[in-house]
C-alpha cells in the first residue's frame, strides 16, 4: 500500500514465492488454487506507480503512489470512477503508456520477481521547471527500442490483456483465425510446429477410424460424433485433425462416400513433403532462439544487469538463421511452404473458440471483425488473450460495450475459465455490480490513489473509506428501488493540481483540519483490509 | 397506487417504423430494418414510463416517434387525447383486431369501417398530421434529454445561449426576460449562474447532462424523453441526475419516458415499465409487479443478468444463449424463441399478442394463454382502451 515514507522501501518477498531459476521462467506452469492454503504467491506486485502525463497545461498526476498485489488464481478487481487511473494503472503494469505524453516516473511493478521497470529511467531524463511545471524530457531511442524487445518477452504469455472496446481492439483487414493464430504461432509455436512434423495420416489406425466417424456421422448423436472424431484426431496424432473432421462430417449434405472422400482429402494436408518438413524445421529452430531470447531478457529483468554475451550470441544466431532461410520468402514457394502450418493454426484456433461456447466457430473464425457482434468480439479477444495461458490476464472494462445479457455471458464466461486455467485476473471496471460477481479481492481508486483494499465480502458489507461508502450508496438497488440515491457532491477533481492532503477532502462529508493538509497513511483494519484515510487509526501498512 | 391513475397524456397507436435497406445496382431498397414493430403504449400526466431494452431493439426510435423526431411507416400517436376520444379509439382498434383474428386481412365491412374511422380520428388528432406550425407551438411541450451530453451542445456555444435557444425560437418573452429565465433554469438543475458565460467543453459529463436538462425545461414542457441519460455517467454523479430529475418531476409535474438498458435504474425513476425486444413491446407492467413478478422468460432473463453490488448474494442465473437477432430479418413467430429457454412448438410460426395476464400486467407469450372468461385478449393493447378501460374513461367524461 502507499508507502508512508518514500523513497520505497525494500520488503522481504513472501517465503511462499518460489524463487525461480535463472534462464528457466516457466511461465506457463500453472496451478488452479481452488481452496489452496491461504496465501498463494504473489504475481504481480505494483508498489508506489506514479505516472505522470506531460501536457502543455501541466503535468498530470495520473497515478500517484499505487501499490497492490495479485496472487496467484485470484481475482482482483480494480474500481472507481472515470479518470481515476484505472486504465492508466493496467496500462502502465503493461508499460503501454504513450511516451510521449506519459512516462512512468517511479515505483516498481515486480511480476514473478521480475523488475517490468528495470531500465526505465535510463530511458528518458525528465527536468520539470518549479516555476511554470512544465517538463522538459528526453528520450535515449536506444534504451527505448531495447526496452521494449525485453517487454515482449513478458507481454502475452506472462500479461495478457483484454480492452474496452473490442471493436477498436482487433484489426479490421485480418480475420479472425488470422490474428488468433499470429498469437499461438508467437506463443506456443514450437508445440504446434512439433505436432506438425510427428503427424501420422498414413497410420494404419486412420482409415478404419475415418470410416467409423463415417459410419457415426450418418445417424449418431452429436455427441457420438464428436467422440468418433477425437478419435480421428488421436489415431493421426493432431489433435486440431479430429476437429477438422467434426466440422466436415457435421456440415455436409453428403452421401457416405463422398463425405469418406472428403475427409481423405482433409487428411493431405498433414501429408507434408520434404520442402514442407524443412520449412517447418526452419521455422522451429527460429522460433527456439526466439524463446532463448525471451529467457534472457526475462533473466536480465530478474537480476537487474544486461547479459552481453549470451544477447549478442543468440541475436547472431537469428540473424544467421533468418539470412539462411531466405528462399523461403521468395513469393510464390511462401505460400507453398507455409500451407501446412497456416492450416493447421486456423483448426487451432477453431479449437480455441470452440472453447468459448462460440456456436459455429468455423464461420467466425473465417470472418472479419466487422461482421460480428460485440458479444462475440469480446469473446474472441478472451480466447486470444488466453489461448496463449498467461499468468496474470488484465481485463480493463471488459463488459462495458455490452449488453446485460451478453455481460452476463461474458462475465461467466470469465469465472469458469478462473477456475479452470487458474490465471491470476486484474479485472478494471467503473461498475462495483460486476466487480461484486467476480472479484476475491477488490481496490478502490480515487485521483490515481488507491484509497481501500479489501476482500470483496468485507468491502461490500463494511465499507471504510468514506468514499467507498459513497459509491455503494449511490448504485441504485434492485432489491431497495424506494431508498432515495445518495450522491457524492461536487466531481473528480482535476489532476493537474490536485487537493492538498486526502485527495477526497473537498467532497467528503467526513472532512476534518488535518485532511486538508496531510496525505493519509495507509493503515491496516483488520485482515486484509487497508484504507488511507485519517479517520481510520490502525497500524501503519508498510508496503 | 390505489388513488385514481392520472390522465393519460400520449397514447400511441401500432407504431411502426422501418428504416430501408439499400442496395444493388441503382440503390434500390432491398429490404426494411424493422426498428420499431407494432408498439402501442401510453404516458400517463407526471408519471414516469420506463422503457428497457439491450441496444437495437429500438427503444430510442420509439422515443423520437413519441416527439414526431421521425415520422413512422405506420401508426398513430396522440397527445392529450380527451376519454371519449380514448374510448373510441380502444373500441374501434378492437374491433380491427378482432377480425383479421377471424378472417385475414381485415376485408369485413366492419374493419373497414374500423380503419375508416380511425383515418379521420387520426387526422383530426394524430401527432403525424398536424400542420408544421401547429407542431412547432407543441414542440415546447415535448422535449428530448439525450444520452450524450458530449455530442448533444454545440461546443461554439456558450451555456446562456444553448438553454435560451429553446426560448428564442419560440419568441418567448423579450432577451431581457429570457436571460432572466436562463439564469432560473441553471439555479434548478443545481449549477450557479457563473457558468453561463463558459463553453460546453470546459464542463463534466454530469455538469454537460445538467445543462441538457435545463434546455429541456426552458419551455416549460409537460413531456420529456429521457434517453439514456446516465449511461455515459459515473455512479456517483448518475445518483445526482437522477435525483435531479424526480425533484423536477415533483414540482412541475413532468411526464418522463425514461429509456434505459439498465434495469436498476429504471426501476429507481418510473411508475410503469415496458420491456421492448427487437422491436416489440413484450411485457408490461406496474414497476413494482413487473419486478416482484416478472413473467416473460425475457424480462426473466434480463432481471437475472444483472449483476447485483452484493458479493454474498448468489441467485440463480438465466444466461441466454447468443446474440440478438438482426431486426432486418426477424425470425418468424414470436420474436425471442431463438435465443428462449423455455421455447415451445408453437413459438417458431405463432406470433404470441400481448394480453393482460393480470390486472395492468400485459406479456406476450405463449405460456400464458388468453383464457376464456379471464382477461380478454385485446387491442393492441393498453390498460384502459380494453373492456374495462371504456367505463374508466366514462366518468371523467361525465
Amino acid at each position: 500500500m502507499a508507502a508512508v515514507s518514500r523513497p520505497v522501501q525494500e520488503v522481504p518477498l513472501p517465503p511462499t514465492e518460489l524463487p525461480l531459476a535463472p534462464g528457466v521462467p516457466d511461465l506457463t506452469a500453472q496451478e488452479p488454487s481452488i481452496g489452496a492454503t491461504p496465501p498463494s504467491p504473489v504475481v504481480l506486485d505494483v508498489r508506489d506507480l506514479k505516472t505522470y502525463f506531460f501536457t502543455y497545461d501541466g503535468v498530470v498526476k495520473a497515478l500517484d503512489g499505487v501499490s497492490f498485489k495479485v496472487r496467484r488464481g485470484e481475482t482482483l478487481g480494480l474500481v472507481g470512477e472515470t479518470g481515476c487511473g484505472k486504465s492508466v494503472t493496467a496500462f502502465s503494469v503493461t508499460r503501454l503508456i504513450p511516451d510521449p505524453p506519459g512516462r512512468i516516473i517511479a515505483g516498481k511493478v515486480l511480476f514473478r520477481g521480475i523488475d517490468l521497470l528495470w531500465g526505465l529511467d535510463a530511458e528518458a531524463r525528465i527536468k520539470v521547471d518549479k516555476k511554470t511545471g512544465r517538463a522538459k524530457v528526453r528520450r535515449s531511442f536506444r534504451r527505448i527500442k531495447a526496452g521494449l524487445e525485453r517487454m515482449s518477452a513478458v507481454r502475452g504469455r506472462g500479461i495478457s490483456m483484454i480492452f474496452q472496446e473490442p471493436t477498436q481492439a482487433m484489426n479490421p483487414v485480418f480475420s479472425v483465425s488470422n490474428q488468433l493464430s499470429e498469437a499461438l504461432l508467437l506463443h506456443h509455436g514450437t508445440a504446434l510446429v512439433d505436432d506438425l512434423l510427428s503427424a501420422a495420416p498414413a497410420d494404419p489406425a486412420v482409415r478404419p477410424a475415418l470410416e467409423a466417424l463415417v459410419e457415426t456421422a450418418r445417424g449418431g448423436t452429436s455427441d457420438a460424433v464428436r467422440t468418433s472424431s477425437r478419435k480421428v484426431g488421436e489415431a493421426v496424432h493432431v489433435g486440431s485433425f479430429g476437429t477438422q473432421a467434426f466440422y466436415l462430417s457435421r456440415d455436409s449434405e453428403l452421401s457416405s462416400e463422398d463425405l469418406l472422400r472428403r475427409l481423405e482429402k482433409s487428411l493431405h494436408r498433414l501429408h507434408l513433403n520434404r520442402l514442407e518438413k524443412a520449412y517447418l524445421r526452419h521455422r522451429r529452430k527460429r522460433m527456439v532462439v526466439e524463446d532463448e531470447l525471451h529467457e534472457v531478457y526475462l533473466a536480465e529483468m530478474r537480476e537487474g544487469r544486461i547479459d552481453r554475451r549470451q544477447r549478442r550470441n543468440l541475436r547472431a544466431r537469428r540473424t544467421r538463421l533468418k539470412l539462411g532461410g531466405f528462399y523461403y520468402g521468395i513469393w510464390g514457394l511462401r505460400g507453398r511452404v507455409q500451407r501446412p502450418l497456416r492450416d493447421e493454426s486456423f483448426w487451432r484456433s477453431v479449437q480455441l473458440l470452440e472453447e468459448v461456447s462460440i456456436a459455429n466457430p468455423v464461420q467466425v473464425a473465417r470472418g472479419y471483425p466487422h461482421e460480428l457482434s460485440g458479444g462475440m468480439l469480446q469473446r474472441v479477444m478472451i480466447t486470444m488473450a488466453l489461448s496463449v495461458d498467461p499468468t496474470i490476464l488484465i481485463a480493463d472494462e471488459p463488459t462495458t460495450a455490452l449488453d446485460v445479457t451478453i455481460q452476463a455471458q461474458i462475465l461467466e464466461l470469465m469465472r469458469g475459465l478462473k477456475t479452470r486455467i487458474g490465471t491470476a485476473i486484474l479485472l478494471i471496471t467503473h461498475d462495483l455490480a460486476v466487480i461484486a460477481e467476480v472479484a476475491d479481492r477488490v481496490c478502490v481508486m480515487y485521483a490515481g490513489q488507491i484509497v481501500e483494499t479489501a476482500r470483496a465480502r468485507d468491502l461490500y458489507q463494511h465499507p471504510l473509506h468514506p468514499y467507498t461508502q459513497g459509491l455503494l450508496a449511490s448504485i441504485p438497488n434492485l432489491e431497495r428501488p424506494d431508498k432515495r440515491l445518495t450522491s457524492i457532491p461536487g466531481s473528480v477533481p482535476d489532476l493537474i493540481h490536485p487537493p492538498e492532503g486526502c485527495r477526497f477532502h473537498p467532497r467528503c462529508p467526513y472532512a476534518m483540519p488535518v485532511c486538508k493538509e496531510v496525505r493519509p497513511p495507509t493503515t491496516v483494519e483488520g485482515s486484509e483490509h487497508t484504507v488511507a484515510c485519517h479517520l481510520f487509526k490502525g497500524t501503519v501498512s508498510v508496503e | 397506487m390505489l388513488s385514481e391513475p392520472s390522465p393519460i397524456l400520449i397514447s400511441s397507436y401500432n407504431l411502426r417504423k422501418y428504416f430501408p435497406i439499400r442496395g444493388g445496382l441503382f440503390s434500390t431498397r432491398i429490404g426494411d430494418v424493422r426498428a420499431v414493430d407494432g408498439v402501442t403504449l401510453e404516458v400517463r400526466e407526471s408519471e414516469t414510463l420506463g422503457l428497457v431494452g439491450e441496444s437495437g431493439c429500438g427503444k430510442t426510435t420509439v422515443g423520437r416517434l413519441l416527439l414526431r423526431l421521425i415520422e413512422p411507416t405506420s401508426g398513430h400517436t396522440y397527445y392529450h387525447p380527451s376519454p371519449d376520444i380514448l374510448a373510441r379509439l380502444g373500441s374501434l382498434y378492437s374491433t380491427l383486431k378482432a377480425s383479421t383474428a377471424t378472417d385475414g386481412d381485415g376485408g369485413t365491412p366492419d374493419a373497414q369501417a374500423a380503419l375508416k374511422e380511425l383515418d379521420e380520428i387520426a387526422d383530426q388528432y394524430s401527432l403525424y398530421r398536424l400542420k408544421h406550425s401547429k407542431m412547432k407551438e407543441l414542440r415546447g411541450k415535448l422535449q428530448i434529454v439525450f444520452q450524450d451530453p458530449f455530442s448533444s451542445l454545440s461546443p461554439r456555444m456558450l451555456v446562456r445561449d444553448i438553454i435560451g435557444e429553446p426560448l428564442a425560437i419560440h419568441h418567448t418573452g423579450t432577451r431581457a426576460q429570457r436571460y432572466q429565465r436562463v439564469a432560473e433554469l441553471v439555479q434548478e438543475v443545481g449549477l450557479n449562474p457563473e457558468h453561463l458565460w463558459r463553453f460546453p467543453h470546459e464542463f463534466s459529463g454530469g455538469q454537460r447532462q445538467r445543462i441538457g436538462i435545463a434546455r429541456a425545461l426552458a419551455l416549460r414542457p409537460e413531456f420529456i424523453v429521457l434517453d439514456e441519460p446516465t449511461s455515459a455517467l459515473d455512479v456517483s454523479v448518475q445518483a445526482q441526475i437522477l435525483n435531479i430529475l424526480k425533484k423536477l418531476q415533483v414540482e412541475q409535474r413532468l411526464a418522463y419516458m425514461f429509456i434505459s438498458h439498465h434495469l436498476s435504474v429504471v426501476r429507481a425513476m418510473s411508475h410503469q415499465v415496458a420491456v421492448m425486444y427487437l422491436g416489440e413491446i413484450v411485457e408490461r407492467a406496474a414497476t413494482e409487479d413487473l419486478f416482484s413478478r416478472p413473467l416473460h422468460p425475457y424480462t426473466q432473463a434480463l432481471l437475472s443478468a444483472i449483476p447485483v453490488p452484493d458479493p454474498t448474494l448468489k441467485r440463480e442465473r438465466i444466461v441466454l444463449k447468443g446474440d440478438v437477432p438482426s431486426p432486418a430479418a426477424p425470425p418468424p413467430g414470436c420474436r425471442f424463441h431463438t435465443r428462449c429457454p423455455a421455447v415451445m412448438p408453437v413459438c417458431s410460426h405463432a406470433e404470441p399478442p400481448l394480453i393482460e395476464v393480470r390486472k395492468g400486467h400485459w406479456v406476450a407469450c405463449h405460456l400464458y394463454p388468453p383464457t376464456a372468461d379471464g382477461p380478454s385478449s385485446s387491442p393492441l393493447s393498453s390498460p384502459t382502451l380494453g373492456a374495462g378501460a371504456v367505463d374508466a374513461g366514462a366518468p371523467r367524461a361525465a
